[in-house]
């Protein structure tokens, strides 16, 4: 194969998809023209459309979509240097594997929902609350990636260590933690997703503004066209940040053999 | 063979004068040994792997092992390395018993693919190993480039493993031992998987530059004739339990030459009763 080809390919299947989402829309925009549902729960898309450009206009929808997505990072940012720590910690340690373990293997089956109200008892119903809520639904994959990453090791390049004599710290640092990376990767972008879905349905719990918040309250008055814009949104934000983390995957990941 | 277990038995029973030994003997090859193996057993899981290993490697000495699959090839220079702890017996490195890996004995594994960090690039992996040794990050760049300049990889310090191909990784492992500055270089079968110029090539590399730094070499290999070619001497492990089958010293001049050494009645002559020797106790 050379370069060429598979540069036509990605643009056909890039086109092929965008033939897609438009042959969606373009149905969207039939269903509700021809009224097979009711316009005040289907708006079309072009309703659902002046939603979000008035809403963008007036500067309300914006400052929304930033606490959001600032909620999303933040809770993100959290959950993934703790997972990656505390599995550093399980992942280089038999002593803390069986420290941990045991309640780990408790608290993990545990809904992420179960935690809200016990975080808004403690923090009540603020950012705080949001941030725990996420960061405990979101810490599972890094965590679990970490520990594999750890454990997957090749015994040739723990020989190496040794043979080079590298202490603990820089055998961690050096040789387990980069090669851990590519499972970690793998996991933020899971967990980036959840924590997503944990902002909104933060925000939703907690009445905090927002997005996720702003579709609630677009629901109950029966707003459908601000509704859809509000979904269409919280769309766009997992694709835009999955397309920066295909960027971040290319440059950490350079390495690897071109597949 | 048993004049090195003489010298050992002079080292016990004067511990003083390995000291001053060590020093005098520097320049003069294998005059004392290096390292030597008492007695050596090991089991694994109830199995007996080697029984009663006694060897003894000079100083510069080049010993090839060779011997059929699972004789013990790797097991006797994973000890060594002191990866492993013989179950009885002990190996004496300089003087002292290897209880762990030290830092001037390198080790070049058979699985180069397995042995480079993928990540890091050429220039990379090299530096692994001096950051090991604490070289301070700004002298660094221009050991890299010596050590990479050595192996024939000068201009491939930025690729990455996955870039280079399988002879150029080998290389890359020997660069990344040489950062070492080791006394001792073991290399478990390094060419088993080259084609046979790359193969030729190394063999030269390495003759070329362990001549230069007056490395002692603890080589395995399937191959006879390479054996022949590289070696001082050549030991021949039998099975079930490995141990020492017999000992072959190889009198061919050095420097050595692919075709003429190859083609040196002594060279056939080793090959023949080497190759009837391994026959014989496969048999
Ligand atoms: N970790 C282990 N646990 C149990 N047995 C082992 C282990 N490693 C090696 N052995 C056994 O020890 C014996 C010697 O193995 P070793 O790898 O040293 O052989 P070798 O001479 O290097 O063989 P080859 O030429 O195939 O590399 C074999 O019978 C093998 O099955
Ligand atoms: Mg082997």
């Amino acid at each position: 194969m050379n370069k060429n080809t598979t540069r036509t390919g990605k643009i056909l299947w890039l086109l092929a998809s965008l033939a897609f989402a438009a042959a969606l829309i373009a149905g969207w925009q039939l269903i509700a023209n021809m009224r097979l549902i009711s316009p005040v729960f289907l708006p079309g898309p072009d309703r659902a459309f002046d939603a979000a450009v008035t809403g963008f206009e007036s500067g309300e929808l914006g400052g929304k979509l930033l606490l959001t997505v600032e909620r999303m990072i933040y809770g993100w940012v959290l959950s993934s240097i703790l997972g990656v720590a505390l599995g550093t910690l399980i992942g280089s340690s038999a002593l803390a594997r069986s420290y941990f373990g045991p309640t780990l293997e408790f608290i993990r089956p545990l809904p992420a929902s179960a935690i809200a109200p016990i975080a808004i008892t403690l923090f009540g119903l603020s950012n705080a609350s949001v941030l725990v809520l996420i960061a405990f639904g979101t810490i599972w994959p890094m965590l679990l990636a970490t520990i594999h990453g750890f454990a997957a090791i090749h015994p040739r390049l723990t020989e190496v260590g040794h043979v080079l004599k590298l202490s603990r710290l820089e055998t961690i640092w050096k040789i387990a933690l980069p090669n851990a990376v590519p499972d970690i990767l793998a996991s933020m972008r899971l967990g980036l997703t959840i924590s997503l879905i944990l902002t909104i349905v933060g925000e939703m719990l907690m009445g905090l503004e927002g997005i996720g918040n702003s579709i609630l309250l677009a629901a109950r008055s029966f707003d459908a066209p601000n509704l859809y814009a509000g979904v269409i949104l919280i769309g766009l934000i997992g694709l835009v940040s999955n397309l920066l983390l295909d960027m971040m995957d290319r440059r950490l990941l350079r390495w690897r053999p071109s597949r | 063979m048993t004049a090195f277990d003489q010298a050992s038995a002079r080292k016990l029973k004067n511990s003083e004068q390995l000291f001053t030994g060590t020093e005098v003997d520097k320049g003069m090859k294998s005059a004392e040994p290096l390292i030597t193996f008492r007695n050596v057993c090991l089991d694994f899981v109830g199995r007996r792997i080697l029984q009663d290993i006694n060897l003894s490697i000079g100083r510069q000495e080049f010993v090839c092992v060779v011997g059929p699959s699972g004789c013990g090839k790797t097991t006797t220079l994973r000890l060594i390395a002191g990866l492993l702890q013989p179950t009885s017996g002990e190996i004496v490195y300089n003087g002292k018993p290897v209880r762990e890996p030290a830092r001037d004995i390198a080790v070049v594994f058979q699985d180069y693919t397995n042995a480079l960090l993928p990540w890091r690039t050429a220039a990379g992996n090299v530096s692994l190993a001096l950051e090991a040794a604490g070289v301070p990050r700004t002298e660094r760049p221009d050991r890299i480039a010596a050590l990479l300049e050595k192996v024939g990889l000068g201009n491939r310090g930025e690729a990455y493993p996955s870039e280079l191909s399988g002879g150029m990784q080998q290389r890359l492992q020997i660069a990344r031992c040489l950062a070492q500055e080791p006394s001792v270089l073991l290399m478990d079968e390094p060419f088993g998987a080259l084609d046979a110029m790359t193969r030729q090539h190394l063999q030269d590399q390495v003759l070329r530059i362990m001549d230069q730094s007056g490395t002692t070499v603890f080589f395995v290999t399937h191959d006879l004739e390479e054996a022949i070619y590289l070696a001082d001497r050549v030991i021949a492990l039998a099975p079930n339990p490995g141990r020492v089958a017999e000992v072959f010293d190889i009198k061919l001049p050095r420097p050595r030459n692919q075709l003429t050494t190859r083609e040196d009645p002594e060279f056939l002559r080793l090959r023949r009763k080497i190759f009837d020797f391994v026959q014989e106790s496969e048999a």
